[in-house]
């Protein structure tokens, strides 16, 4: 006779819809930094990105009981965190979007400095639109491919497609404007 | 994956979540019904919730003063009411013995009028 092992994830997952509070916090603690990072390079604002990540677990645990697998957790959480920040994004005045004067920031320093250059980019990243942004932080925070991104923005492959290559081009641009400003 | 994406990839990697995020979301949680729960189950936990609780209570004391604020008015108008009705049958009673008096008065003198051999 065969027995069948579940992985960590599954158990956990299973133990927590039958309400084991530790199983629950062992989810969180698995999934807590994805979660945290989608809504902070969304939002570009620590609290507030760790408002929309607390919020987005206690749906999940609302939701517990309609999750299938560990690889529907992971893909439900994505979904409902972007969801839940371009929502957060939307209700706030607009905010001032990164110009390229705010970003270069000492001129003494050299832009391949990586800590400067990071930051600049997720500045960058945080002028583009809500929709565009969803694009770029799911490809390249999550690496996914994009009818995976496609799935969980509830868009066809060829938008995912096209809003990802005007975002790099915009980047693209932004990003040699500034490292010129940087170098000069 | 080009120069300038290896670059937005480096950028974007994950963070750490704050210190204490875990605990902060399972104190929230601790309110909340069962995940796989029952709709009547959660209907229950839901009023088990100490906030709820408190305020099911308050609201219950305030059903019980309402009560009986409705119910002493309503006695003191029974009572004024009654009180009412009394006086006007004293009134009655004595518009009525009046009435007697003068009809008594009036036979005595017809009485004392009328010779006995007529009748």
């Amino acid at each position: 006779m065969t027995t069948v092992t579940l992985p960590q994830g599954e158990v956990a997952l299973a133990r927590s819809i039958r309400g084991d509070a530790a199983a629950f916090a062992d989810i969180v603690q698995e999934h807590q930094s994805m979660v945290f990072s989608l809504a902070y390079h969304f939002l570009h604002d620590r609290g507030r990105a760790e408002e929309v990540a607390q919020d987005v677990f206690l749906r999940l645990y609302r939701h517990l009981a309609s999750i299938k697998s560990e690889d529907h957790l992971v893909f439900w959480l994505r979904k409902v965190t972007c969801r839940r920040s371009i929502d957060e994004v939307r209700k706030l005045p607009k905010a001032p979007t990164a110009s390229l004067e705010d970003i270069a920031e000492p001129a003494a320093e050299s832009p391949n400095l990586d800590p400067l250059l990071s930051r600049g980019l997720r500045r960058m990243v945080a002028s583009l639109s809500e929709d565009a942004r969803a694009v770029i932080i799911l490809r390249y925070q999550e690496e996914l491919e994009l009818a995976d991104i496609a799935e969980i923005l509830d868009i066809p492959v060829n938008t995912v497609k096209s809003r990802l290559q005007r975002s790099l081009e915009i980047l693209r641009e932004k990003f040699h404007r500034w490292a010129g400003d940087v170098q000069r | 994956m080009n120069p300038f994406e290896e670059k937005l990839r480096n950028a974007l990697r994950r963070e750490s979540a704050p210190e204490g995020f875990a605990e902060k979301v399972l104190t929230r949680v601790r309110g909340l019904p069962q995940p796989g729960a029952k709709p009547w189950q959660q209907f229950g936990a839901f009023f088990a919730r100490p906030v709820l609780r408190w305020a099911l209570a308050a609201a219950a004391v305030c059903l019980v003063i309402a009560a009986g604020v409705v119910h002493h008015e309503r006695q003191e108008r029974l009572r004024q009411e009654g009180e009412m009705a009394r006086v006007q049958v004293r009134q009655a009673l004595r518009i009525a013995s009046v009435k007697l008096n003068v009809a008594r008065k009036k036979v005595q003198e017809i009485n004392r009028e009328t010779p006995p051999s007529r009748l």
